[in-house]
């Protein structure tokens, strides 16, 4: 007992001398797990510390970055979250960088045939309320994109019924994935990512707010390597990588 | 079975488990003697806020640490400014969690066992020329024993368990935070990820059955030598 409290005492005064030769610290939106994690693989590859990334949303890590975290990038789902840590001067405004955009995109089933008629609302409506119809609750930015396309469309209202909600837009993805909704609306990254679903319609970009993922480095960041590693993330070669995995390259 | 990062994840999650009840078990023991034998104002109090983080949402507990201990935060200030520690994003930042969110749990189970001791032994005691803290020793703490390593293992338990508030307060950073649940959660954001999934929960389970058994078995054992005295 007194040898594990000394040893946790040991421990806890032991960290802080770790922590100076971690590598940089990336916070990033949850959506961007398996493109991050692939542009992380490909920067050690290239002789670099492999960056330690958590994968959170990006409301829950802008609050642990106001909280006085010292991590060194931030990498957010939408502008909103970046102009919060921006109001409070927690990044360094010149390293802010909106960097990729995503679509919104009707998925199905691969052996489900249905094409969706983006015009006329009528004919939308039908095809979209066969069956329900799976998105992101409305708190997250999926859900309100995916509603404020349907607004714009002229559909909501017939549609809204038929809508089952997961509670992020992994969650809608499974609802289709599993079959519990023959449609469901996710990030056309959501749809490339599995392997059990295709894309039956993909949204006008007039329709919803722009998808944007901004990326910035943290005011309190000191690890040349997260400048390094921000620079990649912003180069042709570095979005690439994420144009694989479905985003658009901005 | 297992791969490398897989095992990384089982071995922080064992080192958060263990941390968080090695530095809660004092603290949930006098709280539960407290709680059980002192009587003063505001006991009701003290023993709705131990049992806080049982019944709040465990994302408003992790809240709270965020506040609380973030360098910004009252008690995070303190051990930045003095100690150089910041526990944000950090291993001990999730023991801290999960020690918060095991303690009501062990607390009960203390609590339970130590108010099944007979007073009446203890006075006996009193009467025959021992101090009280001999009684304590002798016969309070090994009377209650059954329920306090109850309470360790349910407590162990819980913080391996723990993912709302750990999430919330120090993020999901491989090596340092992401124990099973968050390590679980992440798996299950990604398509075509349930291999990894599968064997981390059987992971999850297996270690949680352990525990039960444990503590079953030292229960069962304790009480068999308290039969003999």
């Amino acid at each position: 007992m007194i040898r594990s409290l000394l040893l946790a005492a040991s421990l806890l005064v032991a960290a802080p001398t770790v922590a100076q030769v971690r590598p940089p610290l990336v916070l990033a939106a949850a959506s961007l797990q398996e493109s991050m994690n692939a542009a992380a693989a490909a920067w050690a590859k290239a002789g670099h510390p492999r960056p330690v990334i958590s994968f959170a949303a990006s409301s829950a890590l802008a609050r642990q970055v106001e909280a006085g975290g010292d991590a060194d990038l931030f990498v957010s789902a939408d502008q909103e979250w970046m102009d919060a840590l921006a109001a409070k001067r927690l990044i360094v405004p010149a390293s802010r960088v909106t960097f990729l955009g995503n679509r919104l995109v009707v998925i199905a089933a691969k052996d489900n045939p249905v094409t969706i008629p983006v015009r006329p609302p009528a004919a939308l409506a039908k095809v979209l309320t066969a069956g329900p119809l799976a998105m992101a609750d409305s708190p997250v930015p999926a859900g309100r994109y995916a509603e404020a396309a349907l607004r714009a469309l002229g559909v909501w209202q017939a549609v809204a019924p038929k809508v089952v909600r997961g509670d992020s837009v992994r969650a809608a993805l499974t609802l289709v994935e599993r079959g519990a909704a023959p449609l469901g609306i996710v990030y056309a990254t959501d749809a490339k990512a599995s392997q059990t679903v295709r894309i039956a319609g993909v949204f006008p970009a007039a329709s919803h707010p722009a998808i944007t993922y901004p990326v910035a480095r943290l005011a309190t960041s000191r690890n040349p390597e997260a400048e390094a590693f921000r620079r990649f993330l912003i180069s042709a070669p570095g979005k690439a990588i994420f144009v694989r995995y479905g985003f658009t390259a901005r | 079975m297992l791969s490398a990062e897989e095992w990384t994840i089982v071995a922080l999650s064992l080192k958060v488990g263990g941390v968080a009840l090695a530095a809660m078990l004092p603290l949930a023991f006098a709280l539960a003697w407290v709680l059980a034998r002192a009587h003063f104002p505001g006991k009701l109090l003290l023993d709705a806020i131990v049992h806080l983080p049982l019944v709040v949402p465990p994302v408003v507990t992790g809240w709270a640490l965020l506040l609380a201990f973030g360098p910004n935060g009252p008690i995070g200030g303190v051990l930045e400014r003095w100690f150089g520690i910041s526990v944000l994003f950090r291993w001990t930042g999730a023991a801290i969690a999960a020690g918060i969110m095991a303690l009501p749990l062990m607390v009960r189970a203390m609590r339970l066992s130590i108010e099944a001791v007979d007073r009446r032994l203890e006075s006996a005691a009193r009467t025959l020329g021992a101090g009280p803290g001999r009684v304590f020793w002798s016969l309070t703490l090994p009377l209650s024993l059954p329920g306090v390593l109850a309470g360790a293992v349910l407590g162990f338990a819980r913080s391996i368990g723990e993912f709302g508030a750990t999430i919330t307060f120090v993020s999901n950073v491989p090596g340092q935070t992401q124990t099973l649940p968050l390590a679980i959660y992440s798996a299950l954001q990604q398509p075509g990820a349930e291999a990894t999934v599968w064997r981390l929960s059987a992971m999850s389970v297996a270690l949680s059955l352990v525990a039960l058994v444990a503590s079953e078995m030292l229960t069962r054992r304790v009480r068999r030598g308290l039969h003999v005295l």
